[in-house]
């Protein structure tokens, strides 16, 4: 991440009535396919919202390609996509004829806008069907109208608001697949948000979560999901006596259900050493192994209140 | 001259996606094509047959006066005067609102009903923006019934003279009140059109309001200007045609026989004001209600 082409610091937005949708925000978001990870209610699309100039701030700022949020609004949505959380689609005209009209509502002169929008609604899977009205399509065909629509104008940053809302499983990996293309072979960095952390996972780069308007984490996907130290045991049976062995044995093991819980750091010797003791201990209690792995971070852990795993 | 192999075989490549590197028009280009855009739902262009009907049915029947005058000037002289530059909208009154309730709803209800608001908000153009072109391009739409017939008229009336020249000079002097009356009219109506239509949330419903003011107004000023008295000087603010009579007849002179303004005791100047206030509330109801919509 060397150059941030979207800063936020302390911003913050609270709504009349009283709901703070965020709460002194303050990240840097660099190029790729970034995540934006929260619960429902989180403040992700009150963040989108703001860098695009659509909502202002209650206090704090943000930058969009080194454009003012507050004061250069008209110039962002230039250079950016949007494809919106909700239904967004009139229904009585065809794909072709809304998506560049979009087009040219986002400055492209009536020739780039018609050969653009046969360009972009082929890369989105559309093909025959363009010609036909929106209002009998699918709401796969849908969401690729809409993200067809974000992408049109060529942006150089692409906001996708839950881009799977409402698809099937067929049509989530496709929906996926092609953000991940967008941002890895067309160069347009994306901004994905969603409150599912499995499908972040599959396609982001980076990822930045945020919990209550409050930023909770933005790091490499991968530094989310690294080994924690310890080793599972799972068991076919109850792990309680393989742990109460093992720790008789001079290891830090703990049982949980069907799992043994071995911490690696403490243990006598080497890695090796670990895996000959819970074999040997498995063949001498007559217990079943079903699989040993590293225990790994699960993005789940982020949103779990107050406990680190780490320590546990 | 013999073609590429590849291109004798027809071979289709996948080139990837391509960056766009052309001009961006920014803000001007957005509002000229949501302008560009709403002008061709006004007259039903790019859609089915059935929604062309109405507005070029109503643009044909506000030219036919027009015609026929200048056909029977061609015929009789100037014996016999069939319609006049001032009582030509007022003539042709409920053709103005069956075109407004008709298309004013075509161009803003889908949008708001169908969420399509934020696609447009989230490009170079502020909300403003997008309620000032709609304006614009409805305004302009309306200038097909409000101008163009009466101009059509104008261009008869000196064409169709022996003396060309000298008609066209003692016709001149009426171009400014065709215009301005033209532009009035058409910047109004627009005004009022929009207005009630972006309070409904269909199509049906915006339509269905629109005649309603125009048609129970104008039934109740007629009613009240039989009764006289003072009902009858209040007549005329019961339908928006009639203020913009009134205005018109303050602005540009010269009386429509049929209109309550000529009944009511109001001086002339109220119906200015009056015009204004509609302008003024119809822009205030607009700019309220877009800049509450969510995006």
């Amino acid at each position: 991440m060397s150059t941030a082409l979207i800063r936020t610091t302390g911003l913050t937005k609270r709504y009349p009535g009283g709901v703070t949708a965020l709460d002194g925000l303050t990240v840097e978001i660099g190029e790729g396919v970034v995540g934006l990870v929260g619960a429902n209610g989180a403040g992700k699309s009150t963040l989108i919202k703001i860098l695009l100039g659509l909502l202002p701030q209650t206090d704090g700022n943000a930058t969009v390609l080194d454009l003012d949020t507050a004061t250069q609004g008209a110039r962002i949505r230039e250079l950016v996509g949007y494809m919106p959380e909700h239904d967004c689609l009139p229904p009585d005209v065809s794909a072709t004829e809304f998506v560049s009209h979009m087009a040219r509502v986002s400055g492209l002169p009536a020739g780039a806008a018609r050969e653009r929008t046969a360009d972009v609604l082929r890369h989105v899977g559309l093909y025959e069907e363009r010609y036909r009205q929106i209002g009998g399509y699918s709401t796969g065909m849908k969401q690729r109208v809409k993200l067809a629509q974000a992408l049109v104008h060529d942006p150089r940053i692409l906001f996708a608001d839950e881009p799977t809302n409402g698809l099937d499983p067929a049509g989530r990996d496709e929906m996926l697949g092609l953000i991940e293309r967008i941002g890895r072979d067309f160069g347009i960095t994306t901004i994905v948000a969603s409150h599912l952390l499995g499908e972040i996972e599959r396609i982001a780069t980076w990822l930045v979560a945020i919990d209550a308007g409050r930023l909770l984490r933005t790091a490499p996907l991968a530094s989310f999901t690294e080994r924690t130290g310890q080793l599972l045991v799972e068991t076919d049976d109850d792990a309680a006596p393989l742990a109460e062995r093992l720790a008789a044995g001079g290891f830090t093991a703990s049982a949980d259900g069907r799992l043994a819980i071995i911490e690696l750091a403490d243990a006598p010797g080497d890695e090796h050493a670990v895996y000959d003791a819970v074999r040997d201990a498995a063949v001498a209690m007559d217990v079943a192994l079903v699989r040993i792995e590293h225990r790994r971070h699960q993005l789940e852990d982020l949103f779990r209140d107050g406990t680190d795993d780490r320590a546990a | 001259m013999t073609a590429p192999p590849d291109a004798a075989s027809g071979t289709i490549y996948d080139i990837g996606y391509r960056h766009y590197t052309g001009p961006r028009l920014g803000r001007r280009g957005a509002i000229t094509a949501v302008i560009g855009s709403a002008l061709r739902a006004a007259f039903g262009l790019g859609r089915s047959g059935r929604s062309k009907i109405i507005p070029w049915g109503a643009v044909i029947l506000a030219v036919l006066p027009a015609f026929v005058a200048i056909a029977v000037r061609v015929l009789a002289g100037e014996i016999l005067e069939v319609t006049t530059y001032e009582t030509y909208l007022w003539d042709i009154g409920s053709l103005l609102p069956i075109f407004l309730a008709a298309q004013a709803p075509e161009l803003v209800v889908n949008d708001i009903r169908h969420h399509v608001l934020p696609l447009y908000f989230s490009r170079p153009m502020s909300r403003l923006d997008y309620v000032g072109a709609k304006l614009a391009a409805l305004s302009l739409a309306m200038l097909a019934l409000t101008l163009a017939p009466v101009l059509l008229l104008f261009a008869g009336k000196v064409l169709a003279a022996q003396d060309v020249v000298g008609a066209l000079g003692d016709e001149i002097g009426s171009l400014p009140g065709i215009v301005g009356n033209g532009v009035m009219h058409a910047v109004v109506l627009a005004a009022i059109g929009l207005a009630i239509s972006c309070l409904a949330g269909r199509r049906a419903y915006a339509a269905g309001a629109v005649l309603a003011l125009f048609l129970i107004g104008g039934v109740i000023g007629a009613i009240l200007s039989e009764v006289g008295g003072t009902l009858a000087d209040i007549a005329p603010f019961t339908n928006p045609l009639t203020i913009l009579d009134g205005a018109r007849e303050w602005l540009f002179g010269g009386s429509a026989p049929e209109s309550p303004v000529g009944v009511s005791n109001v001086p002339l100047p109220i119906y200015g004001l009056a015009t204004l206030l509609m302008l003024a509330l119809s822009s205030a109801i607009l700019f309220v209600r877009y800049r509450r919509i969510t995006a």
